[in-house]
């Protein structure tokens, strides 16, 4: 079976929200896998959601929101951006690769940009594969229990492995 | 009658403890209130003395450092099926602390820096540690070195934190005199230690914060009254617990987030992540790039001893 | 062959353990000190900006 990418979105009310609207009223069809969030500005989206989003279970996270100048708020697209590129930084330092992370600006207007930056947003995740942050952090933990002295055996055998 | 209490270390320098008798005269109310029943640093307890003991026997135990191998693990259990209350002390206990930067690397990546490849190690056998090995009198064992470094509520119950890397004396003796005086609050809550951000009992001056380039400590002599921030020099205080009375601050030094995130924000390093790409002045992706370059080692200067506690805990292998 | 185990020694600061093994007559055959606590600043300093270096170090030891 494929792989299907969960994705989360957290789209601006003002634009992207809007413009995922018009795709889907103008009936243009595109890839199913994000999981739309409304906020209300993408200078709301606090980089913890989106590691949060990570660690929970999503193989990307897509930002969108208005174009530079057109923030409803006036200043919070810019914020966004800024958080955006300093995480981006951060990621591979958590063994995640950047690209799993995307922001675009999408107008109200652009219900058909919507659907195309969802449809290569997932094919760029399709490629690089399941994330499977919360596992990969368990498992790398499955060594690190106590092992007690009732259970003998099972000492000698699991410090091989570790 | 006198309260029993339990002292221990983990993963731990050693400075928590020191700050117990950085009490000075206050150390003697402390005495008079409570009965030490193991105190590794200063007193001696062997474990055998607390296995012996009944279940819930000591009224709290006081466990400072992180987990960082299998006895520390081993030895949080066993306090806490000893002590009704068990209390975090510190940064490595309540956060990971500085111990868990080592949750930016794997545990062989660990060893082998360690044992075999520091410059003043000689080591021809790439002889590491074994959790356990036979002589001819018999077998020896040692803990197991984990892979990742965890905090104490990660491994059992913990009723309450106090929070500093060290804690502040007085913090600590204002937070154990809400034992004897029976004034303990909700379980799960940081004692001794304020419940605002570091910036709101900060002395320096804060005006506007947009900052167009971050420079190095040795780079610059900071104003001595202006916010270290606002002159380009990351200081975690925006998103750190107060309570430390800014003493890294006074010292001319940012501050490293030792006090911990706030209330309800799970994750210190990734806020203070956000709130410095807020601050910044440019607008236009290459300007904003110029600006991040400038910060050095982002990751590890936000997670300095928060990385255990965060969300994603370590690097994914 | 008799094994004492003094676990953890104390009153200093860090972790030990000392283990001492009698022979039949009583007296100590071998006796072996164990240090059962490793934190590794050796890698972690690795790579870190010289000026934070002198902050992490401090918390070899506190004492």
């Amino acid at each position: 079976m494929e792989f299907e990418p969960k994705l989360v979105g957290f789209l601006c009310n003002w634009c992207s929200y809007t413009g995922a609207d018009l795709a889907g009223t103008a009936r243009i069809s595109y890839a199913p896998n994000l999981r739309a969030i409304r906020v209300m500005c993408s200078g709301r989206i606090d980089p913890t959601f989106i590691i949060k989003a990570l660690y929970e279970g999503a193989d990307g996270v897509l930002i969108a929101g208005c174009h530079p100048g057109d923030c409803h708020y006036q200043e919070g697209n810019y914020k966004a951006l800024r958080r955006y590129k300093l995480l981006k930084r951060i990621l591979p330092e958590y063994g995640v690769e950047p690209e799993r992370v995307h922001l675009e600006w999408v107008a109200a207007s652009e219900g058909e940009k919507f659907a195309k930056v969802v449809n290569e947003f997932t094919d760029k995740i399709k490629k690089l594969g399941p994330l499977n942050m919360k596992q990969s952090i368990f498992d790398s933990m499955k060594e690190d229990i106590v092992v007690h002295e009732s259970a003998g055996e099972e000492k000698g055998g699991e410090a091989d492995e570790a | 009658m006198k309260l029993k209490v339990g002292i221990y270390w983990g993963a731990a320098c050693g400075g928590c403890d020191v700050a117990i008798l950085d009490t000075h005269e206050k150390l003697l109310d402390i005495a008079a209130k409570m009965d030490i029943y193991l105190w590794p640093i200063a007193l001696d307890f062997k474990y055998d003395d607390v296995k012996k003991m009944e279940d819930g026997y000591l009224d709290a135990a006081i466990y400072s450092g992180a987990i960082r191998n299998s006895e520390n693990e081993e030895i949080a259990i066993l306090l806490r099926k000893k002590s009704k209350v068990m209390i975090a002390l510190g940064a490595c206990a309540h956060l990971g602390g500085i111990p868990g930067l080592a949750n930016f690397y794997t545990r062989d990546e660990m060893l082998k820096r360690i044992y075999i490849d520091s410059e003043s190690t000689i080591n021809e056998e790439g002889v590491i540690p074994l959790e356990s090995w036979n002589v001819k009198e018999g077998e020896l064992d040692l803990p197991r070195f984990y892979n990742t470094v965890k905090t104490l509520d990660q491994v059992v119950d913990v009723e309450y934190y106090i929070p500093g890397c060290p804690p502040v004396p007085l913090q600590i003796y204002s937070a154990l005199s809400l034992i004897w005086d029976d004034m303990l609050p909700p379980v799960g809550s940081v004692i001794g230690a304020g419940d605002k951000a570091l910036c709101e009992s900060c002395p320096r001056v804060k005006e506007e914060k947009t900052i167009s380039e971050f420079k190095r400590i040795q780079q610059v002599l900071p104003d001595p009254e202006k916010c270290f921030l606002e002159q380009g020099l990351v200081c975690l205080g925006a998103a750190t617990r107060s309570g430390c009375g800014a003493r890294c601050i006074k010292s001319g030094v940012p501050c490293r987030g030792c006090y911990g995130p706030l209330d309800d924000v799970p994750d210190l390093g990734i806020k203070m992540l956000s709130a410095i790409a807020s601050v910044l002045e440019p607008k236009e992706e290459k300007e904003i790039d110029d600006v991040l370059d400038t910060i050095v080692d982002p990751l590890r200067t936000f997670h300095r001893f928060s990385m255990p506690a965060s969300i994603l805990r370590r690097k994914k292998e | 062959m008799k094994r004492i185990e003094i676990d953890p020694i104390t009153r200093l600061e860090g972790h030990g353990k000392i283990t001492i093994f009698l022979n039949d007559e009583g007296d100590v055959e071998n006796a072996f000190l164990q240090i059962p606590e490793l934190r590794g600043f050796e890698k972690f300093v690795e790579g870190l900006p010289i000026e934070e270096v002198s902050r992490v170090v401090p918390r070899i030891c506190g004492v």
